[in-house]
């Protein structure tokens, strides 16, 4: 007799209250259209998913708290943060990143207007900007000012002073703001 | 990143859930958007061995009932409520004290029930406890408070910092509750302890299912603020929310409710300013007083490093503006 035979249904269970397995889920993630069979245990983010496990580094982690912004992702079209998101919770879902934004080696017209604007300077932020930026379009083709303040409010950025940003997301709307680095 | 393993269940239904949360003995926490619980859980101020994650329940839309009050699904996000037609027609109060919170990335995921449910908030406890304030205070079972250290023994002054709670408090909200023995309804107001270290009158084994505002008075007015430093992605140092409601000359004020929030282990209402209101013929130097004597009224805990005098200012001064919009808007003068 083996040692598992010995191991009745009841002390499996006893053990299994005492000390969590942590035991890995098989999710399924869409990440920029491309689909993503992944193991995972419970408590990796998503950020550490997408980064370590795909592969796709232009989403930044800063903060793992929540409270920069640098690692905004596209949930099933909604910004999220994916440093306090569970991977398994996006299990089925829909991610996009900041790789998806440019087409075949072509910067977005949202790329573009940041260089044209100077609203990259270090660039940490830029991605979560960015994707904040681009849910923010996705609502509101012509977002007013304050509701660009308000759809960037969780972006935080300590080179730029925020301006030159705001006035990218206002030049590829096409509202009257020309580009200053050309 | 969470260092260590938990398990993790996504049953269908809240009911499924409640059986979860009694066969783990409470050890276990429910997942909503998971924006306070996962980086409490980072820094260990919590460490549940499983989560129970409600994101296969999807929320009902915000509806009326027949009585005319209005029913909010617990699991609403924040982002849909605030963006509601719905909601910002019928109780602008909730959609705004919803528009404040966080940042629109926190909203896009955090939900009401988790919005009522978060943790308490402290300079010391909300930190990784790795290379400084290594020590334990009471929130984490230690044996003092290390910023308050002439607290008495058990005392822990952290600080529930919920924005929408003082809306809901000063709408009259209910809560329904589902637990073992079936669903409980009872008022926001009675859900906190007054202790920091339990702040919610909540088992471990219930959940907050809905949250019912009952129907606005005629000749309501009300008014919201949230304190802060930069406007944006941050706690509340204090959030005020006023609800007054006229006679039909308009001028007599029929009922107040003044909740003030952020400031203590639970949102804290000036009942005898509110009581002192009733009755009288509003008008700016009245509600002056009546912001003066609520300010002092209400005993605000320091906190992130805000004084109780400077708290206490700033409550009186936000009170001020604040009851003024409540009266106008009850007048109809921003109509």
């Amino acid at each position: 007799m083996s040692y598992l035979e010995t191991i009745s249904i009841e002390d499996t269970a006893n053990v299994a209250k005492i000390e969590p397995k942590g035991r890995s889920r098989f999710i399924t993630l869409s990440i920029n259209g491309e689909r993503h069979e992944i193991t995972v245990k419970p408590r990796k983010m998503l950020i550490e998913v997408i980064r370590d496990t795909v592969g796709l580094t232009g989403t930044k982690g800063s903060c793992s708290s929540g409270t920069c912004g640098a690692c905004t992702v596209l949930l099933s079209g909604r910004p999220v943060l994916s440093c306090i998101t569970l991977a398994v919770e996006c299990d089925g879902k829909e991610i996009r990143t900041v790789e998806d934004l440019a087409e075949n080696g072509k910067l977005s017209a949202l790329q573009e207007a940041f260089l044209d604007q100077g609203a990259v300077q270090c660039g940490f932020c830029t991605p979560g900007m960015l994707m904040s930026a681009t849910a923010l379009l996705e609502r509101h083709s012509k977002p007013s000012l304050a509701q660009i303040k308000k759809g960037l409010e969780g972006n935080l950025c300590r080179c730029t002073g925020y301006n030159a940003i705001v006035d990218a997301v206002l030049q590829v709307s096409g509202q009257g703001v020309t580009p200053v680095m050309k | 990143m969470i260092l260590y393993d938990f398990d993790y269940e996504r049953p269908n239904t809240l009911q499924e859930a409640t059986a979860l949360l009694r066969q783990t003995e409470g050890k276990a926490r429910l997942l909503a958007g998971g924006t306070d619980l996962l980086p409490n859980m980072r820094v260990q101020v919590l460490k549940p061995t499983m989560l129970i994650s409600l994101g296969a329940i999807t929320p009902r839309p915000p509806q009326a009932e027949l009585d005319g009050s209005i029913r909010i699904d617990a699991l609403t996000r924040l982002a849909d409520l605030e963006n509601s037609e719905f909601v910002r027609r019928e109780i602008p109060m909730l959609a705004e004290s919803a528009h404040v919170v966080g940042g629109n990335q926190i909203r896009q995921v955090a939900t009401l029930g988790g919005n009522l449910c978060q943790e308490t908030r402290c300079l010391y406890l909300n930190q990784e406890h790795d290379y400084q304030f290594t020590a334990p205070c009471y929130k984490r079972n230690g044996d003092c408070c290390y910023p308050f250290p002439g607290n008495k023994p058990g005392t822990c002054w952290s600080v529930y910092m919920s924005d929408t709670a003082p809306a809901l408090i000063a709408l009259s909200a209910n809560v329904d509750i589902i637990g073992e023995a079936g669903v409980r309804t009872v008022p926001a107001e009675t859900l906190f302890t007054g202790n920091s270290l339990e702040p919610l009158w909540l088992a471990r084994t219930e959940i907050i299912s809905s949250v019912v505002v009952p129907p606005i008075p005629t000749g309501f007015g009300w008014g919201y603020h949230k304190s802060t430093i930069r406007g944006g992605l941050e706690f509340a140092m204090a959030n005020i929310a006023v609800a007054l409601w006229l006679e039909n000359d308009r001028k007599t004020c029929a009922g107040a409710r003044i909740v003030v929030g952020a400031v203590s282990e639970g949102p804290l209402r000036a009942l005898a300013t509110e009581k002192s209101l009733v009755g009288q013929v509003l008008n700016a130097d009245l509600l002056w007083k009546a912001a003066d004597d609520a300010s002092n009224e209400i005993n605000p805990l320091p906190h992130h490093g805000f004084t109780r005098n400077y708290l206490n200012e700033n409550i009186r001064v936000y009170l001020r503006r604040t009851l003024i919009t409540a009266f106008e808007r009850a007048y109809g003068m921003d109509a």
